[in-house]
């Protein structure tokens, strides 16, 4: 009937599309928690090189996603 | 793009802007958009949705656009994708907002008056616009009104579109009484 049981049934079927569905969303929702985790690192005085490190990525990558906020 | 616009779909981009102010977003996002038509009044969106009985309902959808920003903007379709995978979103959302607030996921700020800069429309929100567009455009209308973005929202995947389905808005159903039985018909004005 709905989307999400026909989805619920075809998951079974190893269709692509939950599963591309799935990465989509999981990247989705990990940008949002990455961003939750930069915040609240910056309010506790964390430096961007400190953060870039402990996300394995350069300090100007994350400063230039997030220093402007 | 805007030229072709109505004063009611105008309206409703301002609208959108003047939400997605309103809620600490840092852009306009298609439930922005979703927001402002709810608003109107007169106008035909606002008629197709009386005529769909969302009037009376207006505050369950709010309700549930709001739900859906807490999850981190995600549909319920993409929850339960996440739930084959074993992820149980719900449980995500609590644990981060047990330690960052309510809403820490939306994507919102809580310091809504400080981000004061001029607030860009999103990829999402764009679609939609360009969406409109283009249905004005399939159905020969010289203008494109704020039903036009209404019919854009029921077809673009994402929460307004799983939203308003749930609510009994479809691009079938807003077609139906928008232009008569089959969408063949077209409206007079």
């Amino acid at each position: 009937m709905t989307e999400a049981t026909d989805l619920a049934e075809r998951a079974g079927d190893r269709d692509p599309r939950v599963g591309l569905r799935a990465v989509a969303a999981l990247r989705r929702l990990l940008e949002q928690l990455e961003a939750v985790q930069v915040r609240s690192a910056r309010h506790q005085g964390w430096s961007w090189q400190e953060i870039a490190a402990e996300l394995g990525v350069s300090r100007q990558a994350v400063h230039k996603k997030y220093g402007r906020q | 793009m805007f030229e072709r616009f109505t004063q009611d779909a105008r309206d409703v981009v301002r609208g959108a802007v003047a939400h997605g102010r309103r809620s600490g977003s840092q852009c306009v996002d298609p439930e922005h958009l979703l927001l402002a038509l709810l608003d109107r009044e007169a106008s035909r969106a606002s008629f197709a949705l009386a005529a769909l009985g969302l009037t009376e309902r207006r505050e369950s959808v709010r309700q549930a656009l709001d739900a859906a920003r807490r999850r981190a903007g995600l549909t319920r379709a993409e929850a339960d994708a996440l739930a084959g995978l074993g992820i149980d979103l719900s449980a995500i959302v609590s644990r981060v907002e047990e330690a960052h607030g309510v809403g820490a996921l939306s994507g919102d700020r809580a310091d809504k008056g400080r981000w004061s800069g001029r607030r860009s429309f999103s990829r999402g929100a764009k679609d939609v616009l360009e969406r409109a567009l283009r249905a004005a455009v399939a159905r020969r209308d010289r203008h494109v009104g704020d039903e036009h973005i209404l019919l854009a929202l029921t077809t673009l995947p994402g929460v307004p579109a799983e939203t308003l389905a749930d609510h009994g808005v479809t691009h079938a159903s807003v077609t139906r009484v928008l232009y008569g039985e089959g969408g063949e018909a077209r409206a007079a004005g």
